[in-house]
């Protein structure tokens, strides 16, 4: 734990987040034991009965007897095994994070690698790793929503938060916000040797335009928005109802609705743009 | 790390539509004969636990037979991808320069042909749910020198002429491409990236580019074409330039 003063430590670049191949990465292979075996005990189960009704035999010798109704329950199966794995190894691994949450409570700061902090940060993002990865491939759009709060980040009521890549801790996202295809929202940064962890703050009611990339410590006040390509620099602010522009940002701009961004094209062109209009169409006329 | 599906670092070289309809064939062999080591190890693994007193270890070994059929695949498409491409190699070796976009020209052709082959092995490993021997590994087995303890996973890099040092950071989304499309002309150059080299996320190297010792390159920006980026400094902006 080596904090130093945020006001004295200037940011010269900003880089990616990323981590390192640890051994803790092999926790992958526990996750996918512990949701292996939760759907083979329940599989079991489910078709020995079946078996036992085909044949009069049982492979296994369970306490439970086949019932008829229990063909309705094949396709369920089938579709279930699928949402069952999952989520069981989304609740596993979610319990995983808390513990790790509990042991070493992430906290903003700048830390030197193979520090204390260092090694949580790597430890709580591979145990985020599959769930997210096995949401990502689930037919069910919203179900990486649902894993971001399984793991403790406070994402709103009605947010479109996927298809991008979003860090799992240190993070909060407001109700209504929408953050489009292709974003990287960081809440750590690799800095040479060492590691800056800063909260992110999204209001409600925020749009996050594509390509773009909130770096650490950015707050986006209610109802701000960040345009499409641009990326914000470590600690920066951006105002709320207005559009941030710029790579990092430094245009802003208001949000208009059509009638006043139709004034503006009036008295920039001199004429209403119907007239404008008209005139090109019998200019077109008389050319054709 | 957890990307989203639609950008886990699949190959988006685009392939010429008339090559690619008139090789289908060849990319299906290539899915087809990669398949079968798998289908085997299936075959095997049936006949040895699917036995009377051995249903409980059938059950309980399932998460260890995906993990090696996911490798198996992976490591079977790889060889069956490398023999074909040698062959290729043999035939017309992959030279660095300007040449036309035109399918008549052999080092158009040639490159496209080697993009299809590719293709399968580049799917499989991006796909893969593990983070190991994944993208660094197999492209060293198409001819790209990338060196140790770095962080490539989350990044497109192209399969020829690339060498990338030791202790090398690439960040999230940015490509590294050694060909580029310029109207009528195709582009093939080597890029050159060496040791304790940052790149940041969401960058772009164009073909030629060459980042000496411990530079750092800032996120979101581009390098020009044959841009030769200087040692122990920052870069950034569009195309970079020093800061």
């Amino acid at each position: 734990m080596e904090d130093i003063d945020d006001s004295q430590f200037k940011v010269e670049y900003i880089s990616t987040s990323g981590v390192y191949k640890t051994p803790f990465t092999l926790i992958i292979l526990l996750q996918l034991f512990v949701g292996c075996l939760i759907v083979v005990l329940i599989n079991l189960w489910f078709y020995n009965d079946l078996y036992y009704l085909l044949t009069g035999q049982r492979f296994l010798s369970f306490l439970f007897i086949g019932q008829w109704w229990e063909w309705f329950l094949l396709p369920l199966n089938i579709y279930g095994n699928l949402l069952l794995f999952a989520f069981s190894i989304i609740l596993f691994s979610s319990v995983l994070f808390k513990i790790l949450n509990k042991l070493c409570p992430p906290i903003e700061g700048v830390f030197e690698k193979g520090s204390k902090e260092w090694k949580y940060t790597h430890r709580r993002l591979w145990t985020a790793y599959f769930p997210i990865w096995l949401a990502r491939s689930l037919p069910l759009p919203w179900s990486d929503i649902f894993v971001y709060r399984f793991l403790g980040v406070p994402i709103g009521k009605n947010v479109v938060a996927y298809e991008g890549y979003i860090d799992p801790e240190l993070i909060e996202i407001g109700n209504y916000t929408m953050t489009s295809l292709n974003i990287c929202i960081f809440s750590h940064l690799i800095y040479h040797d060492k590691i800056i962890i800063k909260k992110v703050k999204i209001g409600k009611a925020c749009i996050v335009g594509p390509q773009t990339i909130i770096s650490p410590g950015t707050i986006l006040q209610d109802g701000a928005i960040l345009g499409v390509n641009s990326y914000t620099w470590v600690n920066q602010v951006l105002e709320g109802d207005l559009i941030h522009v710029g790579t990092p940002v430094k245009l802003t701009l208001q949000i208009q609705s059509v009638e006043e961004s139709q004034k503006k094209a009036e008295k920039i062109k001199g004429g209403s743009l119907r007239e404008i209009d008209n005139i090109n169409k019998s200019k077109s006329r008389g050319n054709r | 790390m957890f990307q989203p599906a639609s950008l886990k670092g699949d190959s988006p070289t685009p392939i010429d539509e008339r090559i690619r309809n008139r090789y289908l064939i060849l990319y299906f062999f290539i899915i087809i004969l990669s398949s079968i080591p798998c289908a085997l190890f299936e075959y095997i693994y049936l006949g040895l636990f699917w036995k009377k007193g051995l249903y409980l270890w059938f059950f309980f070994l399932i998460p260890l037979n995906i993990m090696i059929l996911i490798y198996l695949l992976q490591l079977s498409a790889i060889l069956i991808s490398v023999l074909f491409l040698t062959i290729v190699k043999l035939i017309y070796p992959p030279k660095e320069g300007i040449f036309s976009r035109d399918i008549k020209k052999k080092d158009y052709f040639y490159w496209n042909l080697r993009n299809i082959i590719k293709k399968w092995p580049l799917f499989i490993s991006a796909s893969n749910p593990f983070p190991w021997f994944k993208n660094r590994f197999i492209l060293r087995f198409f001819g790209v020198k990338i060196g140790k303890n770095g962080i490539h996973d989350n990044s497109w890099i192209s399969s020829e002429f690339v060498s990338i040092g030791k202790n090398v950071i690439i960040g999230m989304n940015s490509t590294i491409l050694s060909f580029g499309i310029e109207q009528d002309k195709f582009i093939l150059k080597r890029i050159i990236v060496e040791d304790e080299v940052l790149i940041g996320a969401k960058c772009v190297l164009l073909p030629g580019t060459h980042i000496k010792h411990n530079t750092k390159l800032s996120a979101h920006s581009y390098t020009d074409f044959n841009q030769i980026l200087e040692e122990n400094s920052i870069y950034m902006g569009h195309p970079a330039k020093l800061k």
